[in-house]
């Protein structure tokens, strides 16, 4: 009879330190899963918000990516788009690639969608949110353009550069190309829009 | 007990000698003849050969609508993949000039079949619906024409990843069957 008196006395501290132990975890998980949504929501706006005046003023758009098709750059590099009267320059830190405004065969401006919480690591955290909270996260997404630059270079080789640009910036920097002097066939941008209405 | 366990392992090791000897006897008439008389796979015996390729880029078509951005992207991704298999002494784009000089030049080309957009949002928050695919037909070809190869290709991007990976997945497919090929 002590001995179950003992056990009793010793389990319902035991009990209660697990459920607050429980309760404690659910919490974490909660600000966790919060906080996910919440870097990328403010990680968007602090991009955005410096990029407008910026681009107003020297013609740059800075944190564009260029998924492929800039041969001295590696795929999904990150940099800024510069439109100049001579053509289209994108920079990273290290190096410059220009497009001449006469080598342009043609540019396509797309809309497309993407994830709040993207990469490597984001997918990684998506996936470890138990209970499917990661599939709460991937609800958040913002709108994005996409820019095809097509041209060729001196052998008359043909090349498409592709670029993701914060949303509106895309079809600016087409049609500052195209004052320019820049090639864009008209019958494709139709094509395009008959594309997004579905 | 030791004589017994004898005879155990020698009925044992008798009857697996001749289930193995039947199990020879019924396989070898399905094999095949010396390799002499028999017909060798299609894709062994076609080892192509060539110094350098030239990727032809796929035009817009009228019965089937892809994004330029994802014809674009096969073409450029493609490209990449296959300067990394190191088949070829050159990898040229197309419409390049220096390319008229070359004398065992292969040309690829990419007819497009099928392509569903998808959504990555989609994909990730169903895991079952929203996959983008890409199917093209490569065709190997020489430069009078004669088609070399043909084969169909499937680009796929099925839980994570943006659209354009299925483009990337489709071009190690096709660097994957170069290698195979030459």
């Amino acid at each position: 009879m002590k001995i179950r008196i003992a056990r009793a006395k010793t389990g319902t501290p035991s009990k209660q330190k697990e459920i607050v132990w429980r309760l404690l975890q659910l919490a974490g998980l909660l600000i966790f899963a919060t906080g996910m949504v919440l870097v990328a929501t403010a990680a968007r706006a602090l991009n955005r918000q410096p990029a407008t005046p910026q681009a107003a003023q020297s013609n740059s758009i800075p944190h564009v990516k260029c998924v492929v098709g800039l041969e001295s750059l590696k795929p999904n590099v990150k940099g800024s788009l510069s439109v100049l009267p001579n053509g289209l320059e994108f920079a990273t830190g290290k190096n410059k690639v220009d497009i001449s405004t006469t080598s342009i065969l043609d540019i396509f401006a797309g809309q497309e969608s993407r994830q709040d919480v993207s990469g490597t690591a984001g997918t990684l955290a998506k996936v470890a949110i138990p209970y499917g909270g990661g599939r709460i996260v991937s609800l958040f997404s913002h709108q994005v353009e996409v820019l095809t630059v097509e041209y060729e270079d001196s052998n008359g080789g043909f090349h498409g550069a592709i670029f993701v640009l914060p949303e509106g910036k895309a079809t600016a920097v087409k049609n500052q190309l195209a004052a320019n002097g820049a090639k864009v066939t008209p019958h494709v941008q139709a094509l395009q829009q008959q594309e997004q209405k579905p | 007990m030791k004589p017994l366990t004898k005879t155990v392992f020698q009925s044992i090791f008798s009857g697996a000698v001749c289930s193995a000897a039947l199990l020879m006897a019924v396989a070898l008439p399905a094999q095949p003849g010396p390799s002499g008389k028999s017909a060798p796979a299609p894709h062994q015996a076609k080892k192509l050969t060539a110094s350098a390729i030239q990727v032809e880029r796929t035009g817009p078509t009228e019965d089937l609508v892809i994004p330029e951005d994802t014809r674009v992207a096969t073409y450029e991704n493609l490209i990449l993949q296959l300067n990394k298999t190191k088949k070829f002494e050159h990898v040229y784009r197309s419409g390049d000039r220096t390319a008229a000089t070359v004398p065992d030049l292969v040309i690829l080309r990419l007819i497009p079949e099928a392509f569903k957009a998808g959504s990555q949002k989609q994909r990730e928050v169903t895991t079952i619906s929203g996959a983008t695919s890409i199917k093209v037909k490569i065709q190997f070809s020489s430069r009078d024409g004669k088609v070399l190869l043909e084969k169909d290709v499937e680009g796929k991007v099925r839980f994570y990843g943006e659209n354009l990976r299925a483009t990337y997945d489709l071009a190690k497919k096709v660097a994957a069957l170069v290698n195979q090929t030459f």
